[in-house]
């Protein structure tokens, strides 16, 4: 009965995050009516795609359970562009600079794989001493300032728009998410994800190589990072050892709040980009608005546990 | 049942590497740097560890079963801000310093309603509170720090009681008040139950609600009790205060033998994983590194010691009390 149910789930919570998406969008109408530009739309996606992206990561290593999370999505960010940039530096030709920054976040997300899969170490002990390891040599190694010299030819794309769309948002955040839902849909793979999350025994009883589809996994959440540090050193046109904070309190409010279940087993990558959305309209709402960028944390923060109590009182009345 | 119950002798194999290592890196600092091994600066390493010990045992009681707090450092700077603000009103010092602990529970009651009640997992409901807190502490605060406060406080924990301060008397009992309740009373021999199994710790009919809510509204107290300190030790409070704690504490804890899997502590060891990551902080500080990697130092030893544990257990190195006992 359960099972039929959740059928019927992530049609549900689209609608609920349309709703609350044309709530806040009303609600930016009234207060700051010259705010609803096709501008905002543009600044809108161009924000979501670093979320998206890090936030994709994020639903794919909790959904396959285990009490799975990767809480140093931020720090992969961060460090990924950074240690992009100062290879450059070193004299590492600039043709190669995409590839070294997404090759950097895998190798930052295997290594977190490594820890959880191999080692047997708790995902949130581990992934919560890489995120301090991997954010503290961002700024360790910069020192804090921005590295600039991203080459020029890198600009356009991350500044660009198609129809008034960013092409990063379309490029990178777009297809990630179109093959993440491809293959978690109509592949074995996707299959196993979702039987890894449900139930971790039997998945590993009917023969699922749950350990290294675990690993892949981390990889992949690295490597979207990766990604998402590209994206970040192609629109600000240099490497800033601060660009992942908060993202893993925001990652996670995006997994949750598009559906995807805390333990695992249950949920769709598209409520999450639903979910992303949301979270960058309130977010730019309140810039708009002028409220101090401090509140952002404590209203995706509250939003989080609000959201979690919610799913938790829902359960009980079924 | 015997794993419950042992770990009572007074050092077991990991704390006597523990304190072997805080050996070996005080020597190793005191003969590259002049400063290090000044009375001055042991005294400097004895302040600045104040905090973090108290906070520490919470986190002990916390991670042995199976819980985590990451905001419990801005429970601190929370209750750090409220004891300054009783402070600045020249309200009596002994009051204000109640005032720390008062808040800590407080807050440490909202976030076992959130964890335990709500039934979320502590980490993500700890991570939430945290972002929810950092707002909390900048509207608080109105962007302002808390200085040049009363010193009425500092002069009172600084009398003399038997020749030794009263802080020092303060510090102890909590240190008691904690490992009464871990070693001595159902309460701690439940908490290590729910560490080792939530599950059976139910069926065993342990009340699992009210042991996990007390252990997170005890944290909550020991942080506001930390919050006491602080203010009493450097008299003002910024935005950014005890916004590292968490991770050090955690740190601290992990290295001590407290197994974030659960069901095993040493108070003994978090005292020792107190010691010698402020002395680590300390002597990498003094012999010229950039503060900004001490995050990457905390972040990777933890990581060190766990993987270290799981190796050492693999490798069934269990008699060095280094896997689980």
């Amino acid at each position: 009965m359960n099972r039929l149910r959740s059928l019927h789930g992530p049609v549900l919570v689209l609608a609920i995050l349309a709703t609350l998406w044309v709530v806040v969008l009303a609600g930016l109408f009234v207060l700051k009516p010259t705010a609803l530009g096709s501008a905002t739309v543009t600044t809108v996606l161009q924000f979501s795609t670093i979320l998206a992206l890090a936030a994709l990561g994020q639903a794919l290593v909790i959904l396959a359970g285990g009490a799975g999370i990767d809480l140093s999505v931020g720090g992969t960010v961060s460090l990924s562009a950074i240690a992009a940039m100062l290879a450059l530096k070193a004299g590492m030709p600039p043709l190669l600079l995409p590839v070294a920054c997404i090759v950097a976040g895998l190798l930052l997300g295997l290594f977190n794989g490594l820890l959880v899969t191999r080692l047997a170490i708790l995902p949130l002990i581990a992934t919560l001493g890489t995120f301090f390891a991997y954010s503290g040599l961002a700024l360790a190694l910069t020192g804090g300032s921005p590295q600039p010299g991203v080459p020029h030819w890198l600009l356009p794309w991350g500044r660009g728009t198609l129809g008034g769309i960013p092409l990063p948002f379309i490029s990178a955040a777009l297809p990630a998410f179109v093959l993440a839902g491809i293959v978690l849909v109509f592949t074995a793979w996707g299959r196993w994800i979702y039987a890894m999350g449900f139930n971790e025994r039997s998945a590993r009883l009917v023969g699922i190589p749950v350990d290294r589809t675990r690993l892949i996994l981390y990889g992949i959440s690295g490597m979207l990072a990766g990604i998402a540090g590209l994206v970040s050193l192609a629109w600000f046109g240099s490497g800033r050892p601060n660009i992942g904070q908060n993202l893993e309190l925001e990652s996670l409010t995006a997994a949750m709040l598009g559906g995807i279940a805390i333990f695992g087993g249950r949920g769709g990558v598209g409520g999450v980009l639903a979910a992303v959305v949301l979270l960058v309209t309130l977010k730019t709402g309140l810039l708009q608005l002028n409220v101090n960028t401090v509140w952002q944390v404590g209203i995706v923060g509250a939003l989080l546990i609000f959201v979690l109590l919610a799913d938790r009182l829902s359960q009980r009345w079924r | 049942m015997h794993r419950l119950t042992q770990a009572t002798s007074l050092l077991t194999g990991r704390e006597l590497i523990l304190l072997a290592a805080c050996v070996v890196i005080t020597i190793a600092f005191a003969s590259v740097s002049p400063v290090f091994a000044t009375p001055e600066n042991a005294a400097t390493i004895m302040r600045n560890s104040v905090e973090l010990l108290l906070i520490g045992l919470g986190m002990t009681l916390l991670l042995a079963m199976g819980g985590i707090d990451v905001s419990i450092g801005v429970v601190m700077g929370l209750s750090a801000i409220a004891v300054g603000r009783a402070l600045g009103a020249n309200l009596d010092p002994a009051l204000a310093a109640a005032i720390g602990p008062l808040t800590g529970a407080l807050l440490g009651l909202v976030t076992a309603a959130v964890v335990v009640l709500g039934r979320i997992p502590a980490i993500v409901g700890t991570l939430g509170l945290l972002g929810v807190y950092r707002t909390a502490i900048f509207v608080v605060l109105g962007g302002q720090w808390l200085s040049g406060l009363p010193t009425g406080l500092t002069e009172m924990l600084g009398t003399s009681l038997v020749g030794v301060p009263l802080s020092f008397w303060v510090i102890a009992l909590a240190y008691l008040a904690v490992w009464l309740a871990l070693r001595r009373t159902p309460f701690g021999l439940h908490l290590l139950a729910i560490g080792n199994s939530e599950e059976k710790a139910r069926l065993a009919g342990i009340s699992v609600t009210k042991v996990r809510f007390a252990a997170f509204l005890i944290s909550g107290m020991l942080a506001g009790l930390a919050a006491t300190f602080y203010v009493a030790t450097y008299r003002n409070v910024e935005m950014t205060t005890g916004s590292t704690l968490a991770l050090d504490a955690i740190a601290a804890v992990v290295l001590g033998g407290t197994s974030i899997l659960g069901g095993r502590c040493s108070l003994i060891g978090t005292v020792l994983g107190v010691m010698l990551l402020r002395i680590l902080q300390n002597g990498l500080l003094l012999i010229g590194v950039p503060s900004l990697w001490q995050t990457v130092v905390t972040g990777g030893l933890l990581i060190a010691v766990l993987s270290f544990e799981a190796l050492a257990g693999r490798l069934s190195f269990a008699k060095l009390g280094w896997a689980s006992r």
